[in-house]
């Protein structure tokens, strides 16, 4: 039997792969839609009161075997000038919270004091998460416009944007006061990561739709007419957008272990289906049909973004390399996968290459869905230093983890051009000019590569029987770095083996990294360090919700696509 | 008011940077004043207090000057029980090798007990503290109380007995909220503060990339 390894984290921990990174079985939407499939969540809408304006409240309870979660929804009337996608934004078209249970009308109107201010208001433990959304100020009046006057929406503008909302943060985990995720990790439904989040924007996408439709109707009856209903499949075809700067790059650093877990439960997928000595015929058709609908999101994903452009060109002709490859390749053959696998790492680009490496993953969930139960962390254990380490080991440890950082010359202003810093404004992180801009006082320890090698170096002149606790009561200001090379010494795929902090740095390949574990497709930056992208788009709505459609929505289906 | 444990981990981080500690010194900081509020005590107060009274002074003065010492002590005859408690966690093998350590002129020994629960998961037994008027053992989930009121807010322990293996009795479990003065909240927003660079409209723009109209 051939053994194959996980792919080396020198290979993969590098920040323009992990800025190629597709979406796969074990993201985190698909995992959310499939279990509540699975166990037969029933949803409903259980208030819808918006007046004329477009301004009330909703509530969506998702119902699960155990448990009930509430989705409320603030509706406002924003004036365009205050229609802002920054997160120093105050004001929005609607603001959300997800809630533990079924809301009384005391904990709508207590929200209702708080949710709409966001950041500026409190929450508490039965709150899970904090979000808000803008509209799509073309495609929104463009539906409305369209169904009040009794037509359906072009199905080409929708296409052309993909969401009638996209939210602007989406908050958790004890964020303004809301319930830590300690709180509710130990309940199925949130073992995985980031579930709170994934309901909260599933439910959100269903209210956007209620809302839209709301408003054509409203809008026709003051004519005096009735407005079209929106056609499901055009429905079903829009997402969730989501507009993400640089908030989100420095979670991967700040969760090193938890970013392990994710990658590592990808990269044992990846092992798992490329050690697949036979495919089935019926995988092998499987593998096939989802790879034709994957060519569709490829094929319609637009970005204005010159990196982007290039990377979609080279994906484009991937796409017809890996089509060429298909029709002499023959699949029945012994390993297949890895040989796909082995003849994309020579030939495609990193985009072409993560395509591949997660298409692989979907005709085995029965091998490799379970790891998603690896994906969560708890940070206790890894947390506390080992002091009785000795200095030879943890020397030996930082020359094979932090090789590239230790032969980087951090002397040299473009190695570490850039520095990492929070603004006073809504504790915004931003990214600036360590030579041009008086930030570096205010520095956050976001550069483990340069912090890694100025600890290699105070090690130097200590003896190798020597133990990590006497050097760091000497030296307090490496602890920080050698607790997370401690860290990395036991979870491989913890560390980004690349410079965060050089001239060529590029913070979207980070969120790009985190918003592909997601689920989100046709990723469209805006500039090196914001991303537009789109969540949900084609998944089946609450209300269709069926174990037939819950994890293939993600491919766009064919006979739609032609339509 | 009703706090998130992660939002005081959060807030204690900031501060203790802004206090002049190092990240990692930092980050045990907030791990420690989680862990105290997780157990009802008033953990951000405490704090505060501490860091007012180290105020961006030397880490050095008020580190223990060696820890193969007796009795681990610093030069400034005031240890600060962050700094001796990350090392009491980093020792946790010599800890249960010796049996005790012992340590002089604490401040505010509360804050050094978050890290016996560090140091009992490591060691995989529980390790107990004494001071006068106080004694609390940790298996690193539970936490076992003996102690006057008084005793648990000294500003000061003149000796600290830190042992392990110990027994635990009379339980108490963590919760998962916590009440917060906002006071002692204020004093360590204060703290966090000196973390966060003034923005400016350049800053705006180019820190933050955006700067395309998002009104579309």
């Amino acid at each position: 039997m051939t053994k194959v390894s996980c792919r080396d984290p020198n290979l993969v921990m590098r920040l323009a792969r992990l800025g190629s990174i597709h979406q796969s079985r074990l993201s985190f939407m698909r995992i959310l839609t499939r279990r509540m499939a699975r166990e037969g969540w029933r949803f409903e809408q259980t208030a819808f009161e918006i007046d004329a304006s477009g301004v009330g409240h909703a509530v969506y309870t998702a119902h699960g075997p155990d448990r009930s979660y509430s989705l409320i929804a603030f509706a406002h009337d924003l004036p365009a000038d205050k229609r802002s996608d920054r997160v120093i934004a105050e004001a929005w078209d609607a603001t959300f919270t997800l809630f533990d249970g079924i809301p009384t009308s005391q904990d709508i109107s207590r929200l209702s004091q708080n949710i709409p201010l966001q950041e500026a208001g409190r929450v508490s433990g039965t709150e899970l998460s904090v979000s808000r959304a803008n509209r799509s100020v073309r495609l929104w009046e463009h539906v409305v416009s369209s169904l009040a006057s009794g037509k359906q929406p072009s199905a080409d503008q929708i296409d052309a944007v993909g969401y009638l909302m996209r939210t602007t943060a989406v908050y958790g985990s004890g964020k303004l006061g809301a319930a830590d995720r300690e709180m509710i990790a130990d309940r199925p439904e949130f073992h995985a990561p980031f579930q709170v989040e994934m309901l909260s924007v599933y439910l959100t996408r269903w209210f956007v739709t209620d809302l839209v439709q709301y408003m054509a109707n409203t809008r026709a009856a003051e004519a005096g007419n009735a407005a079209a209903q929106l056609d499901a499949n055009l429905a079903r075809s829009m997402g969730i957008g989501n507009s993400t700067g640089l908030g989100m790059a420095p979670f991967l650093l700040n969760h090193p272990v938890l970013f392990n877990n994710w990658v590592a439960a990808r990269e044992q997928a990846i092992q798992a289906v490329r050690q697949v000595e036979r495919a089935t015929d019926e995988d092998i058709a499987l593998f096939k049909q989802l790879l034709e609908r994957s060519k569709q999101t490829i094929a319609t994903w637009h970005s204005e973004h010159p990196i982007q452009i290039e990377k979609l060109s080279a994906l484009r002709a991937d796409v017809v390399l890996v089509t060429s490859y298909l029709a002499q390749a023959n699949l029945g053959a012994t390993h297949p996968w890895d040989a796909l696998y082995r003849w994309a790492e020579d030939t495609l680009s990193l985009e072409g290459q993560e395509w591949i490496a997660s298409l692989i993953l979907e005709p085995y969930g029965a091998l490799v869905d379970d790891m998603s139960s690896g994906m969560a962390a708890d940070n206790t254990a890894t947390f506390r230093i080992a002091g009785a380490m000795s200095i030879g080991d943890l020397r030996a440890l930082l020359a094979d983890v932090y090789t590239w950082a230790i032969e980087t010359n951090w002397t040299a202003p473009e190695n570490k051009a850039r520095a990492w810093y929070v603004s006073e404004e809504k504790l915004e992180p931003r990214l600036g000019e360590r030579f041009e801009e008086p930030i570096e006082e205010y520095e956050q320890p976001l550069a483990p590569g340069r912090d890694a090698a100025a600890l290699f170096n105070a090690l130097a002149h200590w003896p190798d029987e020597a133990q990590v606790s006497d050097f760091l009561l000497r030296h307090p200001e490496h602890r920080h770095v050698l607790r997370r090379a401690q860290i990395v010494g036991r979870a491989p795929y913890a560390e980004i083996r690349d410079n965060t902090i050089s001239d060529r740095v590029l913070p979207i390949d980070m969120l790009r990294c985190k918003l592909a574990f997601f689920g989100a497709t046709k990723f469209d930056p805006r500039s090196d360090r914001w991303v537009r992208i789109c969540m949900y788009g084609n998944a089946p709505l609450p209300l269709e919700l069926t174990q037939d459609n819950a994890d293939f929505w993600v491919y766009p289906d064919q006979e739609e696509a032609k339509a | 008011m009703s706090h998130s444990l992660n939002e005081i981990e959060a807030m204690s981080k900031r501060a203790g940077r802004g206090a002049g500690l190092s990240w990692g010194l930092a980050e045990e900081a907030a791990k420690g004043t989680r862990w105290l509020s997780a157990f009802g005590f008033p953990g951000t107060e405490l704090l505060a207090d501490l860091l007012e009274l180290n105020d961006r002074i030397p880490p050095i003065d008020v580190s223990p000057v060696s820890l193969s010492a007796e009795v681990w002590h610093a030069p400034a005859r005031r240890m600060s029980p962050l700094i001796a408690g990350a090392s009491l966690s980093d020792c946790a093998v010599r800890l249960l090798e010796r049996g005790t350590i012992t340590m002089e002129n604490v401040s505010l020994p509360l804050l050094a007990v978050p890290f016996m629960g560090g140091a009992a998961l490591r060691l995989g037994v529980p390790v107990a503290v004494e001071w006068d008027g106080a004694r609390l053992a940790t298996d690193g989930k539970q936490l076992c109380v003996q102690a006057s009121p008084e005793a648990l807010e000294a500003r000061q322990a003149q000796r600290l007995v830190f042992s392990a293996p110990a027994d635990m009795s009379g339980r108490r479990e963590p919760v998962l909220r916590a009440d917060v003065s906002e006071e002692s909240w204020d004093r360590l927003a204060a703290f966090a503060h000196r973390t966060f660079a003034p923005a400016t409209e350049e800053s705006r723009l180019r820190g933050a990339g955006a700067g395309l109209s998002d009104n579309d």
